[in-house]
């Protein structure tokens, strides 16, 4: 009786395993191709370009024998007008099994992304082993498949530079599952980090700065300079920014700038409405340390300090509200994402506005505060250079 | 097999091999004694029979096995004093229990009235004096003192606390463990067991401190022994053991006296067997394969230390194989990108999948340790260590086996000897081929089931009653101060949770 029960238990452990996983699902890591990052781009005659940046282990270092005689990277890449299909016909050029699960960036082409970026992103992402704390990143100036084919002196994998580009904060960064969540979303709109290639003397390489916004599904434009730096504020990545200002003007001897290196910031966007109209105000308050003083000033007197504060405060309401103009005249699109605000503060009066909150956003009036707390002047003296 | 308390130290058995014994009773004359004895010990040379005459020319007959009597113990200590002695006996009757007054202790005289009894004390040593015109007969004991020197356990060694062992010899056995517990709470009951072997087994345990359902229990497993001989305890062990079919042991066996003595004032009963130094102490549980008995000699802030590395390396040991190829086979996802890469460069050359590797080596390991082990000591060393290097580096070299499996498989190795018990590192070993088996079959999901089924086995374990997760499993707060951590000696309540324990088995 015990015995058969104890047989009966083992019997129903292992029954689900054989029904749930097996040998035949079994694959070793030299049967995979472990793609790094991908990219899609629509070519010149209308046709969907897939690419993938695989590596290839025998090239990276550390494999004592095999180390520089290889790449470490190859591309593959098929044209045609479904991505699912694709996908098939690179595994076709390849003798292992496509493997999503390590893929550190997934770049739209900017050709591409002008043409609505939706439907395709949803059959690359389907897959069951791609991971959704990929990095996104759009195209600038060429091709995704350009991007990917770009060397990358820092790092063996380019994918692999591009990720820790966009783990590391100076970079506007979005994970694929946050993109997805802000197609799906009325009053948010898609933004991603814009990538470009560079050439730095022979080599050429490849930068993130600025970012891509989306109105729906398309790309509407880039966002660079103060504005790129004001988004990312806005999007609470601005811890580390720096941000320069000049608080007198220029001498012989100094530029009149000074340089704040920002520690925290808060954003705080309340919503009102009015007779069905909306209105919007951000308050945006930082606090920073002075990481550069090109002044005559002393930082330490109180009043030069709040002077700083002061130009600061106003420079940082310059460079917000700079950037809300220009996402609601030139892209006309809430990459800020008021309206998910708006949502939550006037849930009855969003259901009225959400149909075409599209239209409305780029009317909406918003006001911007901005303040700054300067909590360490850098050093504990008037700057060393001048003279006493 | 008979419990006695008594004087005499062997119980009657029914069944016993004792030859042809055609006349139980002794005869009255020495001519029918000598010839029954001559008919038994047929064909043994080293029978000796002697004829001498006691004061008073009594004649009497001296009877023993050459080979088990130390010489000069029988010249000096029986013989001399014997033939000295002065005055005639006035009572025949009472003849030799006056014998056995009159001489010295040290040889203990005894008296023995049946032919089975004598011939059973003649193979166990003792020299048998028949005398004329007498129906019963004198023994003597006059073993040799054989046995080597008391020396620091071998498999057991520790760097803080006693450096002695367990030796072959069962009298100095029991009077090492009588020299760490001076009570005479401290009972020692003996019999004999094998058929054949006629071996001394002895139950060691504290009265009070004992459950008695454990010691009933004893009795009753060792009743059922039925065996022709017992050279070792590995065969006791494995007959009386709860669950002789797994692979965990519920019976501690071990070579140091500190250990056992330990044992027996937490409740235990130990099981010493004649001929050998391995000594059994049980009930054990699940836990006791963490604890050494150096963990109460230490600090016991590193004694917890030390069992947390235990406890860690155990499931190393026993997983990271198996873990090691489910992941690369089933869940590359799971691994850490840069490590991915570096893993898949080595497998590039490797003709076999991960499990197969892995199997390959873990092999080798095992069998590598066995030869260590069977090795004479000064090529032992030697053998395993080169063996080891030129395995494992020129299988890399050769792109047989990739590069990380060695790594793992070292890992393996040095966690399994991380163990204190043989026996648990043993079972360790042995799961980690079935939990390879899994992984490379069934993925991280095998693995897991593995684990399920190993605690439901466990789980379903008891060691004499006692269950084998206890106090987990029964919970009880008082028993888990010695289980993950070794508490101060202040704060340990031994004696409250073995009554507790105690408690619980008696209900049961």
């Amino acid at each position: 009786m015990k015995r058969s029960r104890t047989f009966i238990r083992w019997f129903f452990l292992l029954i689900p395993c054989l029904a749930l996983s097996g040998c035949w699902d079994r694959r070793e890591l030299d049967e995979i191709a472990i793609v790094m990052g991908s990219g899609v781009d629509l070519t010149d005659d209308g046709q969907i370009e897939l690419s993938l940046q695989i590596a290839l282990p025998m090239g990276i270092q550390g494999n004592m024998q095999m180390a520089g005689k290889k790449k470490p990277v190859m591309l593959v890449s098929s044209k045609g007008t479904v991505s699912q299909d694709q996908i098939g016909q690179i595994q076709q050029q390849l003798s292992r099994r496509i493997f999503f699960g390590h893929r550190a960036v997934f770049i739209i082409g900017e050709n591409f992304a002008r043409h609505g970026v939706d439907q395709t992103l949803d059959t690359m992402l389907r897959f069951p082993d791609s991971r959704y704390n990929c990095f996104i990143l759009t195209s600038k100036g060429a091709t995704a498949k350009e991007v990917l084919n770009s060397p990358y002196p820092l790092e063996v994998i380019p994918s692999i530079g591009m990720k820790n580009m966009q783990v590391g904060k100076y970079t506007f960064a979005e994970r694929i599952d946050k993109f997805l969540d802000s197609f799906a979303a009325k009053g948010f709109m898609p933004a991603t980090g814009a990538i470009r290639l560079i050439k730095n003397g022979q080599e050429s390489s490849f930068v993130i700065d600025g970012e891509a916004v989306y109105r729906e599904n398309k790309l509407v434009g880039y966002l660079s300079g103060t504005h790129s730096k004001a988004f990312k504020l806005m999007r609470d990545q601005g811890s580390g920014m720096k941000i320069p200002v000049p608080i007198e003007p220029a001498g012989k001897l100094s530029t009149g700038m000074i340089t704040a290196d920002l520690l925290t910031t808060r954003r705080e966007v309340r919503t009102f409405v009015s007779q069905g109209s909306p209105k919007i105000e951000v308050e945006f308050r930082a606090k920073g340390r002075i990481i550069a003083n090109d002044t005559t000033l002393d930082l330490s007197k109180p009043a030069n300090l709040s002077r700083a504060e002061q130009m600061l405060s106003n420079e940082l309401q310059k460079m917000i509200s700079g950037l809300i103009e220009q996402t609601q005249k030139e892209f006309q699109s809430d990459v800020l994402g008021f309206g998910d605000i708006l949502h939550i503060q006037h849930p009855y009066a969003w259901k009225k506005l959400q149909t075409e909150w599209l239209d409305t956003y780029p009317e909406v009036p918003v006001k911007v505060l901005a303040s700054i707390i300067l909590e360490r002047i850098g050093r504990t003296q008037k700057p060393g250079h001048l003279p006493k | 097999m008979r419990r006695k308390t008594g004087t005499s130290r062997f119980a009657d058995k029914p069944f016993e091999d004792l030859g042809h014994i055609s006349e139980p009773d002794v005869s009255d004359k020495l001519e029918d004694n000598e010839r029954q004895i001559r008919t038994v010990f047929d064909k043994c040379a080293d029978l000796v029979v002697r004829r001498l005459d006691l004061p008073g020319s009594v004649p009497c007959l001296a009877v023993y096995l050459n080979m088990l009597i130390d010489d000069t113990l029988w010249d000096e200590g029986v013989l001399k004093p014997l033939l000295n002695l002065d005055a005639e006996p006035q009572n025949a009757d009472r003849f030799l229990e006056d014998m056995v007054i009159r001489l010295g202790s040290s040889m203990k005289p005894q008296i023995a009235d049946n032919m089975p009894d004598i011939v059973r004390n003649i193979v166990q040593g003792s020299v048998v004096l028949f005398i004329e015109g007498q129906k019963r007969a004198l023994r003597f004991f006059a073993n040799t003192k054989l046995h080597r020197q008391l020396d620091e356990p071998v498999t057991e060694a520790i760097i803080r606390g006693p450096r002695i062992g367990f030796i072959e010899n069962i009298d100095v056995n029991m009077s090492l463990l009588r020299q760490y517990i001076r009570s005479p709470l401290l009972k020692i009951e003996r019999m004999s067991a094998g058929s054949v072997s006629q071996t001394e087994v002895t139950i060691a345990y504290l009265e009070t401190y004992a459950p008695q359902s454990v010691i009933d229990e004893i009795y009753k497993r060792l009743e059922r022994l039925n065996l022709e001989s017992i050279i070792s305890s590995g065969y006791v062990e494995e007959l009386i053991s709860d669950h002789p079919n797994s692979p965990f042991p519920t019976i501690q066996a071990t070579e140091r006296p500190d250990t056992v003595a330990a044992s027996l004032i937490e409740g235990k009963a130990a099981l010493l067997v004649s001929g050998t130094p391995m000594v059994l102490v049980m009930p054990i549980t699940f836990w006791f394969g963490f604890q050494s008995v150096e963990d109460y000699f230490m600090s016991f802030i590193f004694a917890t230390m030390l069992r947390w590395l235990r406890f860690t390396f155990a499931f190393m040991a026993m997983a990271l194989p198996a873990l090691f190829v489910a992941i690369t086979t089933f869940h590359q996802e799971m691994i850490p990108t840069s490590l991915a890469l570096s893993l898949a460069a080595a497998r590039e050359v490797v003709p076999f999948p991960a499990m197969i590797e892995t199997l390959i080596m873990e092999t080798t390991f095992e069998a590598l340790r066995e030869a260590g082990v069977r090795l004479p000591r000064p090529v032992g060393q030697t053998i395993s260590i080169v063996g080891a290097l030129v395995i494992g580096q020129a299988a890399v070299q050769a792109g047989i086996i990739s590069a990380p499996i060695i790594i793992v498989v070292s890992m393996t190795g040095i966690a399994s000897f991380l163990l204190p018990h043989y026996g648990m590192s043993q079972a360790i070993s042995l799961l980690r081929f079935g939990m390879v088996f899994l992984g490379g079959m069934f993925g991280l999901y095998g693995v897991v089931a593995g684990m399920i089924a190993l605690l439901i086995h466990l789980s379903n374990l008891q060691s004499f009653g006692v269950p084998y997760l206890w106090p987990i499993a029964p919970f009880n707060r008082l028993g888990l101060m010695d289980v993950f951590i070794r508490v101060p000696w202040q704060y340990m309540k031994k004696r409250k949770w073995h009554k507790e324990q105690q408690l619980e088995l008696d209900k049961s």
